[in-house]
């Protein structure tokens, strides 16, 4: 992190797809405060996702600077580590494993680290309590409501201690009740654990629970509209 | 969760298709481990054909068959051999085959009744203090005595595939004879066969005075290929001979085509299994693209995600090898006991060199089926992975 307090430093980054044919991002400028909660929201296909991935190293951008907990994106050649410590993912699909149990999912991202098994069952365990899951530890995936798939798929994407979260249209798939209880979740997990939160939506009242909505229009970030 | 616990969980996930991957790498493995069992079997019982104390050279008459049965020569035969020079020591032996069912209807074993009689048994008549040219040096209980017409010893596999020992009796050319004692040479043909007095055999067979062959001992410093001539050129178009190790190449040569061919089989089946690992792995892959775009997303290293498509895979043909190798020992010993006039000649290995290699192609299989598409899924690229559909 830099003096500046940001722990997303985004200047000028652009990712084209299909040989250039595609502009997927366009000279994308944001930055994001540590702790902080954004979404981002704008039209399909306007690059919401594909700004998510760059943050998340997924993908390696391909012009402009990118900066994250740190980290120079555009150089590091440790990619996997930087994910796997810093970063927590939730996609719209909850992406689990069908034949692991709810315990067993949420310690997949541990396997990078060098916790005992021991200590990552601890871990797992506790960061089910924190979604209410206690109760469905043992069960598979598959006997889960897609809210509680979706709870699964919070405490996975946190069991590494990440610096950020970032959430991939997090109630897409989902009832606005359960969306509610999804959102409220995130949030709550994200002041107790002081962790960034990055998430994606189409939904206006859903964006409106962030500190801050970025627009992105065209690969590039339009305005930015503080809800506080 | 440990890594190892999660690369054993996949492959059940999709139990049809590796159950089907099992099936293919199995039969494999099967056919490795029982040709192994087999020839090994066979290699272990040739291996002793050539034994210090037994006749180095077998005469029989020009045109017959040299396992052939009944008696075309005259046994006085045997008594003008030794003059010939290098001649050490001669015996008259008659071959004869008894196809009579009754070897079976008085066998105890349940198992072997009415398969025993197929092939027939194998019964020698010889001189019982000749029994040292045909490689018996050593009878457990007592040989039979020259004038005896109801004596028999019995070899080793055919005692144990009849379920018989010493003191029991067993039916032959319709009549009761008491087995006398069993032996062993190590010789498969000889092992499962019978001897009895040559006279005996004889009458039995109403080839009086009339012997198949004659064994042959040579002096300690004589040529056997020199000797043989010498009997061929003292009998010209009357007597052929042949060697033990003539024999013994024969056998050896015989070996060695069983043994290529089954590795060729072998080879065969490894390749159809690895096809059908590779396919399986690919498609497991496919299936997973999403998932393996997430591994990915939480941090996992190309290396683990590799590890863990290759780790699949040799469970997979592990336990193709397991089953394989179980299946493989059961039929084996099945067939054989089942059918006694094989089982009496073949003695399966249990060499562990056999179940080894078995082991290592399982081995290799899962590692060259599972590599490709282990290789694939470490490369997929996560953004692209997770867009899949
Ligand atoms: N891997 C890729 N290959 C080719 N084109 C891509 C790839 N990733 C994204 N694109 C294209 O880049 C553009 C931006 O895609 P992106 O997924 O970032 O949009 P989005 O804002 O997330 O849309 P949505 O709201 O529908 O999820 C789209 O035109 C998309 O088709
Ligand atoms: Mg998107």
């Amino acid at each position: 992190m830099n003096n500046t307090g940001n722990i997303i430093e985004i200047k000028g980054l652009k990712k084209s797809y299909d040989n250039g044919k595609i502009k997927a991002l366009n000279g994308m400028d944001l930055e994001v405060k540590k702790g902080e909660f954004i979404s981002i929201m704008g039209p399909s296909g306007s690059g919401k996702s594909s700004l998510l991935n760059m943050i998340g190293a997924l993908d390696r951008a391909d012009e402009g600077t990118i900066t994250v907990a740190g980290i120079d994106l555009m150089k590091t050649k440790k990619l996997y580590e930087f994910r796997s410590k810093e970063i927590g993912f939730v996609f719209q699909m909850h992406n689990l494993i069908p034949n692991l149990s709810v315990l067993e999912n949420v310690q997949i991202p541990m396997f990078e680290t060098k916790t005992s098994s021991k200590d990552m069952k601890k871990r797992a365990l506790e960061l089910l309590k924190a979604v209410n899951l206690e109760d469905k530890i043992n069960q598979k995936p598959t006997k889960l409501s897609g809210g509680e798939r979706q709870r699964v798929a919070i405490a996975r994407a946190l069991v590494n201690h990440p610096s950020i979260i970032l959430a991939d249209e997090p109630t897409g798939s989902l009832d606005s009740k359960t969306g509610e209880v999804i959102l409220n979740l995130l949030k709550d997990l994200h002041s107790k654990e002081n962790v960034t939160l990055v998430m994606v939506t189409h939904e206006p009242y859903v964006g409106k629970m962030a500190e801050r909505i970025v627009t992105v229009l065209d690969g590039k970030c339009q305005n930015i509209i503080s809800t506080l | 969760m440990s890594f190892l616990s999660l690369v054993v969980k996949n492959p059940f996930r999709n139990k049809t298709r590796s159950a089907l991957a099992i099936v293919g790498i199995s039969i494999g493995i099967i056919v490795i481990v029982a040709l192994g069992m087999v020839t090994g079997g066979l290699e272990n019982s040739t291996q002793s054909t050539l034994k210090a104390g037994a006749a180095e050279i077998t005469v029989i008459q020009t045109g017959s068959n040299s396992f052939g049965s009944g008696g075309s020569l005259n046994e006085s035969l045997a008594a003008s051999l030794l003059s010939i020079n290098g001649v050490k020591d001669t015996t008259g032996i008659l071959r004869a085959t008894n196809t009579s069912t009754t070897v079976t209807a008085t066998t105890t074993n349940s198992s072997s009744s009415g398969f025993g009689a197929e092939g027939g048994v194998s019964i020698t008549g010889i001189e019982a203090n000749k029994l040292s040219l045909i490689g018996i040096d050593s009878v457990n209980g007592t040989a039979f005595t020259n004038t005896s017409t109801n004596q028999v010893i019995m070899g080793i596999t055919i005692a144990q595939s009849l379920n018989k020992t010493v003191g029991d009796t067993i039916n032959l050319y319709g009549k009761n004879f008491t087995i006398t004692g069993t032996y062993e040479t190590g010789n498969f043909i000889t092992d499962a066969g019978i001897m009895m007095p040559l006279s005996t055999l004889q009458n039995l067979t109403s080839n009086q005075n009339k012997i198949s062959d004659v064994l042959v001992k040579v002096t300690d410093n004589a040529n056997v290929t020199t000797v043989s001539q010498s009997i061929e050129n003292a009998y010209p178009n009357q007597l052929s001979t042949t060697t033990a190790a003539d024999q013994a190449n024969r056998i050896n040569q015989g070996l060695s085509f069983i043994n290529t061919a089954s590795w060729a089989i072998s080879l065969l089946a490894i390749f159809i299994g690895a096809v059908g690992v590779i396919n399986t792995m690919i498609m497991s892959v496919y299936e997973r693209t999403r998932e393996i775009g997430v591994l990915k997303a939480v941090g996992w290293r190309d290396r683990r995600i590799l590890g863990m498509i290759l780790g699949e895979s040799i469970v997979l043909t592990l336990l193709a090898f397991v089953i394989g190798t179980i299946v493989a020992v059961v039929g084996v010993e099945l067939i054989l006991t089942l059918s006694p006039s094989v089982g009496g000649i073949i003695k399966p290995s249990f060499a562990y060199d056999i179940f080894l290699r078995a082991f290592v192609v399982a081995f290799l299989v899962g590692v060259i089926g599972g590599l490709y598409p282990a290789y694939r899924a470490s490369r997929l690229s996560p953004t692209e992975a997770l867009r899949y559909e």
